[in-house]
């Protein structure tokens, strides 16, 4: 009988990628799906044949028992978060109702219908914030530097309390950025990849970036989804950093993702203070090791091939809304 | 003159803080819960004592009792603060002691306000690995009321290191008072010892007597906070008797004050056991003594015979009012 697994954020970059892997392993999908007043399907376009989409929210409680009854799963992926970390000074409240509330009122839901059911938390490298060592690794203590971080700082912990305090299969996935064609327009990366196929197709003449010199440590959204899963195979849950173990400054993400197009980075960009943050994480650079030996997971896409697979596709995509428009 | 505007104002901590605070000439504001009584216990009537309706989880009413007190300290002692249910409460405890900090530093930082902010962070939210445990201890909670007080210390210095607001983290460690409600083990103790030394009561049930806490009284760390708003800079401060007891040392002396051995009285439940145990709370207030001259002025045997004095004198209050009825 086929496996089932309900995600939440199913249709966010994230949920797209992992509904796709579980849906060639044969599982049976659901996807939590709020109600909006604007198509949300973008990502997921391709898969609403293959996957039941069911109605529910973090923030309310009774439809995540509902969901959860529903779908009656084996895993429960809880991809779903305002997951944007510059939003979270100006939706502080809200961040903390869904990310770090949401995540309680989840587990709450799985151990009262099925609390054998195993349980993913998408965790965050914007934990560590403040960095107390570099790379950071599972053990690293967390200085979190935003209403985001500090969430998911509260999610990180409450996921501990279930398994410790229940039993239940709850294991923290500890991702460092991780970046796709699909990630949102408002991440710097995509933002950046979005801007070259703009600027290179005439409907753009400069990008406006808030600190080059951040450094982050990117890897490739589809790869990460498979050491979500990989998680959930495992006899005892835990917690994992998943990164890439390289890291590399905005300005660099630049320079790749200009050349990709052969123009020259530093005549475009603009800095822009207002996409500072009242407050920068440190050297964000993930030490995957114990992903690497106990889950045999590692990335498969390079930094410079994460960068030109989004250039790429964003000139592709600008392209055909030119035609489109023509 | 000073305004203050303490939430949890009908608490153990609350009323002694109200004391203080009106004792210092301040003007006292108190928000109270809708319904709930309008009236500090154990603290009598002042002009300068105001109290107002409002709750954490409701952001109008927070923004009203901002507004009409303009506050010039807020101390944040409003949290549902029983930890053996926060299994059972895990939402609404989030609510109000993580989202609902929040909700107040929100509230203070868009109305503009210039208010001096005291959380009252928990030290149950510190890795027991390390102890005793100081400032520097790593956050490691272990039930969901651990975790939403981690939140609320995260968020708390979050907005302190965004916003550049004056905001002070109390890190308490367990502080009881003849007020401490009876649900709390230390006052149900007290009240046991003393109906089983008038005869109202025959045994005492209890769970786990090895847990290890670091006992004060709650007048002294009331003191310390007002101490911490006094200070140039904002700063986080553990609070702390620097002793360690366990609760089996507690029956002890409770009982041994009464001359009764309290062996033939406890009995251990299992029911009351917790899913998971915090390890040994002990908590070092160097900094505290350092940097705001504070210490403690009642030590553990003296609290204790000063609950059990006052469980005593109520309890012969009762029975000679009802034998006055007879």
């Amino acid at each position: 009988m086929a496996k089932r697994a309900l995600i939440t954020g199913v249709t966010g970059q994230d949920g797209s990628y992992l509904a796709e892997l579980l849906l060639d392993k044969g599982y049976e999908v659901f996807g939590l799906v709020r109600r909006s007043s604007t198509d949300p399907l973008d990502r997921i376009q391709h898969l609403t044949s293959r996957i039941t989409l069911v109605r529910g929210d973090l923030s309310d409680q009774a439809s995540l028992i509902d969901a959860v009854a529903q779908a009656d799963p084996h895993e429960v992926y809880n991809l779903a978060a305002q997951s944007f970390v510059g939003d979270s000074w100006k939706e502080a409240v809200y961040t903390g109702d869904v990310d770090a509330l949401g995540v309680t009122r989840l587990l709450e839901a799985i151990r009262r219908v099925n609390k054998d059911a195993r349980f993913y938390q998408a965790s965050s490298s914007e934990m560590f914030g403040k960095v107390h060592e570099v790379p950071q690794r599972e053990t690293t203590p967390f200085h979190p530097r935003s209403p985001y971080g500090v969430a998911k700082v509260y999610a990180y912990y409450i996921t501990l309390n279930y398994r410790e305090s229940f039993g239940m299969h709850a294991g923290n996935g500890i991702l460092f950025n991780h970046e796709s064609p699909r990630r949102g327009l408002e991440f710097v990366t995509r933002k950046i990849t979005d801007g070259v196929a703009r600027i290179k197709l005439g409907l753009a003449e400069e990008l406006r970036l808030g600190n080059l010199d951040a450094k982050r440590d990117w890897g490739f959204a589809g790869d990460y989804v498979d050491a979500m899963w990989r998680m959930l195979q495992q006899d005892e849950p835990d917690d994992y950093v998943v990164a890439s173990g390289e890291t590399h400054t905005v300005r660099e993400f630049c320079e790749i993702a200009f050349g990709r197009a052969d123009l020259d980075w530093e005549r475009y960009v603009v800095v822009d203070p207002a996409f500072f943050r009242p407050a920068e994480v440190d050297l964000l650079l993930g030490d995957a090791g114990k992903a690497r030996e106990k889950l045999d997971w590692e990335p498969k896409t390079s930094f410079r091939e994460l960068v030109e697979m989004m250039v790429d596709a964003d000139l592709a995509r600008v392209s055909r809304e030119i035609a489109l428009n023509a | 003159m000073t305004r203050a505007l303490i939430t949890g104002i009908a608490g153990q901590d609350g009323s002694y803080l109200t004391e203080l605070l009106l004792a210092k000439g301040y003007d006292v504001y108190g928000l109270i819960e809708p319904g709930a009584p309008r009236e500090v216990p154990f603290v009598a009537p002042s002009e300068r004592l105001h109290l107002l309706e409002g709750d954490l989880r409701d952001l109008d009413s927070i923004v009203a009792a901002l507004d009409e007190s303009r506050p010039d300290e807020l101390y944040n002692l409003a949290a549902i603060s029983f930890v053996g249910d926060s299994w059972e409460q895990a939402e609404a405890i989030t609510d109000v002691n993580a989202v609902g900090v929040l909700r107040l530093l929100e509230a203070i930082r868009r109305a503009g306000l210039d208010v001096r902010f005291c959380q009252a962070s928990s030290g149950q939210m510190l890795d027991t690995a390390e102890a005793p445990q100081r400032e520097t201890t790593c956050i490691r909670p272990q039930s969901p009321y651990a975790a939403a007080k981690a939140y609320a210390y995260f968020i708390s210095v979050n907005h302190r290191e965004s916003y550049g607001m004056y905001v002070a983290n109390a890190i308490l460690f367990n502080h009881e008072s003849p007020r401490r409600p009876p649900h709390f083990v230390t006052r149900k103790i007290t009240r046991a010892a003393a109906q089983i030394k008038l005869g109202l009561a025959e045994e005492l049930r209890l769970g786990n007597l090895d847990a290890v806490r670091d006992w004060g009284f709650a007048g002294d760390y009331v003191e310390a906070m007002w101490l911490m708003l006094q200070q140039e800079r904002p700063g986080d401060f553990v609070l702390a008797s620097g002793e360690a007891h366990t609760v089996r040392d507690f029956c002890a002396a409770a009982f041994g004050h009464l001359g009764l051995d309290w062996e033939r009285y406890v009995v251990v439940d299992e029911q009351l056991l917790r899913p998971s145990e915090a390890g040994v709370m002990i908590g070092d207030m160097s900094l505290a003594r350092e940097v705001l001259g504070w210490s403690p002025h009642v030590a553990f045997p003296q609290l204790v015979q000063m609950m059990v004095d006052e469980d005593i004198r109520i309890l012969q209050d009762e029975v000679d009012a009802h034998s006055e009825r007879l």
